[in-house]
């Protein structure tokens, strides 16, 4: 279980996060949906101190941490108990498939390298690339990157991934072969906290859905509850806005 | 006027005894300053903060100012540092003692060591500063997403940089011939004064650049292929 208690952040005098408190429960998928600017993607890099919050306390692993004064080590406790999946993949471009999956694993972790190897190998499987092992990340194409980087999070056993809008950046036609990943994590028991834009993704698969707007955490309940019995006007605004008969009514 | 042809091949073949010489005093000044641009940038990365305005105002220095100046504030200035030190820890060293160019490496060790630190600092800004949130992200200290991820990059990108300056301070070795060094121009303008046939000896000795230089840019334009051939596309 993670819990985090009233995360403020603040870039400059723009509030991006005015008080935001959250429990995960372990095993748990958690959707974050919102419009652009809401704080969904500056909250998750609160999670893993990416961003360095103003305010605020995580609880979590038997801890407690202070994000205002967190020390040297809490931060690599935060750090190494979870991972993060870029929009953007970040994967190392000076390293092979295989070489960036086990990075975390030899370096961070301080696992052998016949093991770490033996770990990713498993988690590129797991994703559909064990055959790329060898490729280096300008060879993949944009799902094969992002498969990558979610075998590079999985790789590190964490207590919860964080996914930063995982299929935003990719063609649309590579969007399913990630999307096929992350619904077979999320059946095996993975805790993720997802920011996302791929809403059938957050109505098929999430146990827990969170709308953000403005830096606060409008409404949250079960996917059943957000998408069909949503009792906020911002939150029925959004998923209007966001649906097909609103995006093609002006065709 | 009349050109002494045959001449040129003697302070040809004369000049060549120089080559040797002249490259170490190219390739040893660009390794000291790699090591200097090294440890520029780790005071840098590591925001260190004396030391990164001592760092920045030696990069700015000798960036700002010709090497030819460099060499001559280390030979004459140097000697008398030691002089004084001397005095003060009743060490009886005789500065006149060190060969000359040794002062030359010296200094244009510390000029290599800005223009490098300078080259390493564009290679790090090219690496995607995504990549070094991900290190972060999966438990990597700062000192192992510096070591592990940012700078094998950036020197991969700062290697276009260093062999461009490369063959920049092949070509000011010469500014050592002004405090007698018989590199390449010392050794062509001592030719040329005891002959009295100046314009042939600097004839050789730009033969000798030019070939030397044409080389080289062909070793680099090898590296720069090979480069585009690793990062992929077309630049």
């Amino acid at each position: 279980m993670i819990t985090i208690h009233n995360v403020h952040k603040a870039f400059g005098r723009h509030q991006v996060l005015k008080g935001i408190h959250l429990t995960v429960q372990k095993g748990e998928v958690v959707t974050i949906l919102g419009p652009s600017g809401s704080g969904k993607t500056t909250l998750l890099r609160c999670i893993n101190y990416l961003e360095r919050p103003d305010e605020g306390q995580v609880e979590f692993g038997g801890k407690t941490i202070d994000y205002k004064h967190p020390s040297k080590k809490d931060i690599l406790f935060l750090r190494r108990h979870t991972a993060m999946v870029f929009q953007q993949y970040n994967l190392f471009s000076h390293k092979n498939v295989l070489g960036n999956v086990t990075e975390g694993l030899t370096v961070a972790r301080k696992i052998p390298k016949r093991e770490a190897e033996e770990i990713a190998m498993a988690q590129l499987e797991r994703v559909g690339l064990a055959d790329k092992a060898g490729h280096y990340p300008n060879q993949l194409s944009g799902g094969q990157k992002q498969r990558v980087g979610i075998a590079r999070a999985l790789a590190i056993n964490p207590d919860v991934i964080l996914f930063d809008e995982p299929t935003a950046a990719l063609d649309p036609e590579l969007v399913g072969e990630v999307l096929e990943v992350l619904l077979e994590i999320a059946e095996t028991g993975v805790t993720m906290i997802v920011v996302t834009h791929e809403m059938e993704f957050a109505r098929r698969v999430s146990d827990h859905v969170i709308f953000m707007d403005q830096g606060i955490i409008v409404e949250e309940g079960s996917p059943h509850q957000i998408f069909h019995q949503s009792r906020e006007e911002r939150t029925k605004k959004f998923l209007h806005r966001v649906s097909p008969a609103y995006l093609y009514q002006q065709v | 006027m009349h050109i002494d042809y045959p001449f040129i091949w003697t302070a040809f073949k004369f000049l060549l005894a120089a080559v040797p010489l002249t490259l170490l005093m190219t390739i040893l000044p660009i390794l000291f300053g790699f090591i200097i641009a090294l440890l520029v940038t780790y005071i840098r990365l590591y925001k260190i903060k004396v030391l990164a305005a001592a760092a920045g105002a030696y990069v700015s220095f000798f960036r700002s100012t010709p090497a030819i100046l460099h060499v001559m504030l280390i030979y004459l200035g140097i000697p008398v540092l030691i002089i004084k030190f001397g005095h003060i820890f009743g060490i009886g060293f005789n500065a006149n003692k060190i060969p000359v160019f040794i002062f030359v490496i010296a200094a244009l060790s510390l000029t290599a060591g800005a223009y490098l630190s300078e080259a390493v600092r564009s290679g790090i800004l090219a690496v995607d500063t995504g990549e070094a949130e991900a290190g972060y992200a999966i438990g990597l200290t700062h000192s192992q997403v510096i070591r592990r991820i940012v700078l094998p990059q950036a020197l991969f990108y700062a290697l276009p940089n260093f062999v461009n300056l490369f063959g920049g301070f092949f070509h000011t070795t010469s500014i050592a011939s002004i405090v007698a060094v018989p590199e390449i121009t010392g050794k062509a303008i001592i030719a040329a004064s005891n002959n009295y046939e100046f314009l042939e000896a600097y004839i050789a000795a730009a033969i000798i650049y030019w070939g030397i230089t044409i080389l080289f840019e062909w070793l680099a334009h090898l590296t720069d292929q090979k480069l585009s051939q690793l990062k992929g596309g077309i630049t």
